[in-house]
């Protein structure tokens, strides 16, 4: 037998007692279980696994889970009462099905912790059970919104008395309480805690606190008792070093209050970064602009340069005194030439815009140009022959029209009403390159088929085992999960007779020796309850056991209510045992011992065939996730009881 | 008790004022899904595509990107496909297109069927501080603040059926829509 430790002094000599059903340390007195075993119990069986509500047992287990984790956190007892009534509602609308039920248990847990506003933070329940704050945070927030229960936000000032307390600070506990609420209250003022963890505000109004009182403490110390991490509690601080209460002096601060209040930190950050980023947007501007001053400045140099180089004579001057003349006549009757020109290469250019764009420009190019007698070339010649034609736009259609234009191109591509693929728009030559040729896919390939060997040898073994199958005839169809049937609970009062009722409901072969069972079961009520005892210690020493700790806990006995887990288990278990044909050995809690027991169930399987790998997870929603070897119950408490899949396991 | 400093009043959740303001959220990601008609064969896919990736072990289907827009697709061996990353409706279902071509090029009669667009995400800033504690007490059934855990207010609209995180920068996230009008 393992050695149970006690919780107050760490011994190992527990003592059993089966008569009043107590677990005592010897040691030191503590007596760490009791109810160990309940006379009376209604062994009910459900279909679809998770939580059978039955009143007596529900409230046997769920009560003493939430009085252990609530005596751990110091709540009194009516806090305790009103968490356990959250629980059993949260039971009754099914919220504990497919969530570890010490999340659902934190979770009412918390919530009361925050409906009376006691100083608990989830960190702590997380804390307790060694689970990701985020995943317990997410539990809380359904069992809030099912129970439509609205927890009021938190105030930081609810967590100064307590981290104060742990920061030692002797008589002046209060005054730097007090000061560090004052502190508090300032930064809310300047919007510094919308959005932050309370903790972490706390945790700099006790540093300040105390610096202003003379206690020397770092900010190592503020963080192990506050936990958050050291940079937060430095920003924190200069976010408060920013605000314009961090300039007054310690007598100042406790006498008067700034009247302005700051904007949050994230506020003002952001529109530092709209700043800089518009600031950044002027400078390029304007960066092009002096490109642009600069070219021209050259351009215009240029210009002089040119026109003030000295004429060159000779033919060749001639020639270029031509061009000059030329540019200087063209610079003098320039408006004309150079209009013509304008308008010339305005016409074409608009000749290739639509008839009503044309005409409009034209219009106006022509409203122009009206001053310029016979400028006038050929192509806007239409223009002025038609005079002012009514555009588009002048008649207000424009839109309409655009919109009739662009509704068609959109049509096709809605109208695929027979589902062919419109390749308008997509380059072809685009997909094309997203496509491997023969060499590149013949390495890919290797490479492909290298990492995922693994994979393709369970798949062909897994096809073999079907074929096989296929062969004897005994292939089951894995269909998917269908909705469990409710089968009405076994009445029974004796865990033989449970087990029995229950093998025959599932029709499970005749071949299992039901004296044998009860041999297993009666193998000494007090040996069995000796190993009842230890599982239902541990479900109690280590609230946190997961789920395949029951599982491992694979018992003959299912006459206590030791634990919801161990339900399940327990009425696949005796099956499993029985076909087995002897009792496995208890070997409860050691991870190493768990792998080693499936195998030893697969080997010893007798008149019971089953093949773990092929068992979907039909049952236990409560299951593991993520985990990578399968659990037992998995193994055990699944598909092939003989069920043919129509059957529902109900586990 | 100091006065909220948010502007926002007290309204009926069943319209957004947004038109009023002026301020338009961007879209940022569109989540569509398509029925390219036909069973494929994933490993085909894989295997001679460029951008594709394909781990049977950890997921039953091929995880495909393309550049231009710049969107990822999951396709599986029923025939569905997933596409996200797009920034516009026009620009998911053209993105969908590519990715059909693409099936369609290695050799499979993919079609394009009922092209839907599941999910749109968008985000604006209002550009004033909100107080989140203030909102939280006066829309109590459709707002969840939970500073431990999150530093945003996530706000569920009922009509139009949204999710909004609210910061207290003045920074909004908008998340569920099926239609550009509900954003």
């Amino acid at each position: 037998m393992t050695g149970r430790v006690c919780r107050g002094c760490g011994g190992t000599d527990i003592e059993l007692d089966a008569a009043r059903g107590d677990a005592v340390c010897t040691g030191c007195g503590s007596v760490l279980e009791d109810n160990i075993i309940v006379s009376e119990v209604q062994f009910v069986e459900n279909s679809g696994g998770g939580s059978s509500a039955v009143g007596q047992f529900v409230s046997l287990d769920g009560r003493r889970q939430i009085h252990h984790l609530g005596n751990q956190l110091q709540l009194n007892q009516h806090c305790l009462d009103t968490a356990f009534n959250f629980f059993k509602m949260a039971v009754s609308k099914h919220l504990t099905r497919g969530r570890k039920m010490a999340h659902v248990i934190a979770a009412c847990l918390y919530l009361v912790c925050r409906t009376e506003g006691t100083p608990h933070m989830l960190l702590d329940l997380s804390d307790l059970l060694q689970v990701n704050v985020y995943v317990l945070g997410k539990t809380f927030l359904l069992l809030a919104r099912e129970l439509c229960i609205n927890a009021p936000a938190i105030d930081p000032c609810l967590y100064i008395p307590r981290f104060a307390h742990l920061l030692e600070f002797g008589e002046k506990n209060h005054e730097v309480s007090m000061t560090a609420l004052r502190l508090l209250q300032r930064m809310k003022r300047d919007w510094m805690h919308t959005g932050r963890r309370p903790s972490g505000l706390c945790g700099a109004a006790l540093l300040v606190a105390a610096r202003m009182h003379d206690f020397r403490r770092t900010v190592k110390e503020v963080i192990s008792v506050v936990k958050v991490c050291e940079s937060t509690l430095r920003k924190r601080l200069t976010e408060f070093e920013d605000t314009p209460t961090s300039q007054l002096t310690v007598d100042e601060f406790m006498k008067i209050d700034l009247e302005e209040e700051c904007d949050p930190p994230s506020y003002t950050a952001g529109q530092r970064k709209l700043r800089l980023k518009q600031l950044e947007q002027v400078l390029s501007k304007k960066l092009e602009e002096v490109e642009g001053e600069i070219s021209t400045y050259q351009d215009a140099i240029e210009n002089e340069l040119e026109s003030s180089r000295p004429k060159a004579k000779g033919a060749l001057a001639n020639l270029t005194r031509d061009g000059s003349v030329e540019d200087t006549t063209s610079s003098v009757f320039g408006e004309d030439d150079a209009e013509d020109e304008e308008l010339e290469a305005a016409a074409s250019h608009l000749n290739k815009d639509f008839y009503q764009e044309i005409l409009g420009s034209g219009l106006s190019s022509s409203s122009e140009g009206a001053g310029d007698p016979d400028g006038d070339a050929r192509p806007p010649a239409l223009e002025s022959l038609l005079g002012p034609l009514p555009t588009a736009a002048s008649l207000g259609i424009s839109d309409s029209i655009r919109e009739c234009i662009s509704s068609q191109s959109q049509d096709p591509t809605d109208a695929c009403g027979d589902g062919e693929l419109d390749l308008s728009g997509i380059d072809d030559l685009e997909i094309d390159r997203y496509i491997l040729n023969e060499a590149e896919a013949r390495v890919k390939a290797e490479l492909w088929m290298r990492e995922n060997a693994e994979y393709l040898r369970e798949q062909r073994e897994k096809e073999a085992r079907i074929a096989k199958e296929k062969e004897l005839g005994i292939y089951k169809e894995h269909k998917p999960k269908k909705s469990c049937k409710r089968r009405e609970p076994i009445q029974a009062s004796t865990a033989g007779e449970a087990i029995e009722k229950m093998l025959e409901q599932k029709k499970i072969s005749s071949k299992i020796n039901y004296s044998v069972l009860r041999d297993l079961n009666s193998k000494g009520g007090g040996g069995l309850q000796e190993e009842d005892a230890q599982p239902e210690g541990r479900t109690a020493t280590r609230k946190l056991s997961r789920r395949k700790t029951p599982a491992r806990r694979h018992r003959a006995d299912p006459v206590t209510g030791v634990g919801k887990r161990l339900r399940p288990m327990v009425s696949a278990q005796p099956a499993k045992k029985a076909a087995a044909g002897e009792p496995l050995p208890l070997s409860p809690s050691t991870l190493g011992a768990e792998p080693a027991r499936p195998t030893a169930v697969l080997v010893e399987s007798g008149p019971v065939s089953y093949h773990p790998e092929d068992d979907p997870d039909e049952d236990d929603p409560d299951e593991d996730d993520g985990e990578p070897c399968v659990s037992a119950l998995q193994m055990m408490g699944s598909g092939d009881y003989g069920c043919d899949g129509e059957e529902d396991d109900g586990y | 008790y100091p006065s909220p400093m948010t502007p926002m009043t007290p309204i009926t959740p069943a319209t957004p004022a947004s038109e009023s303001s002026g301020i338009v959220p961007q879209l940022q990601n569109i989540v569509s899904t398509v029925n390219l008609g036909c069973k494929l064969d994933l490993k085909t896919i894989a295997l001679r595509a460029r951008n594709a990736e394909y781990n049977p072990k950890r997921f039953a289907a091929v995880i495909m990107r393309i550049r231009e827009p710049r969107t990822t697709a999951l396709i599986f061996s029923s025939g569905k496909m997933v596409c996200t990353g797009a920034k516009s409706e026009e620009q998911s279902r053209l993105a969908a297109r590519k990715y059909a071509r693409v099936v369609q090029k290695l050799g499979f009669p993919a079609k394009f069927l009922d092209f839907k667009i599941q999910n749109m995400v968008g985000s604006c800033d209002v550009k004033f501080p909100i107080r989140l504690e203030g909102l939280v007490l006066t829309h109590q059934q459709f707002s969840s603040y939970e500073p431990e855990l999150f530093p945003g207010l996530i706000y569920r609209m009922i009509k139009p059926r949204i999710v909004l995180l609210i910061f207290v920068s003045g920074k909004v996230v908008l998340t569920g829509a099926k239609v550009r009008a509900e954003i």
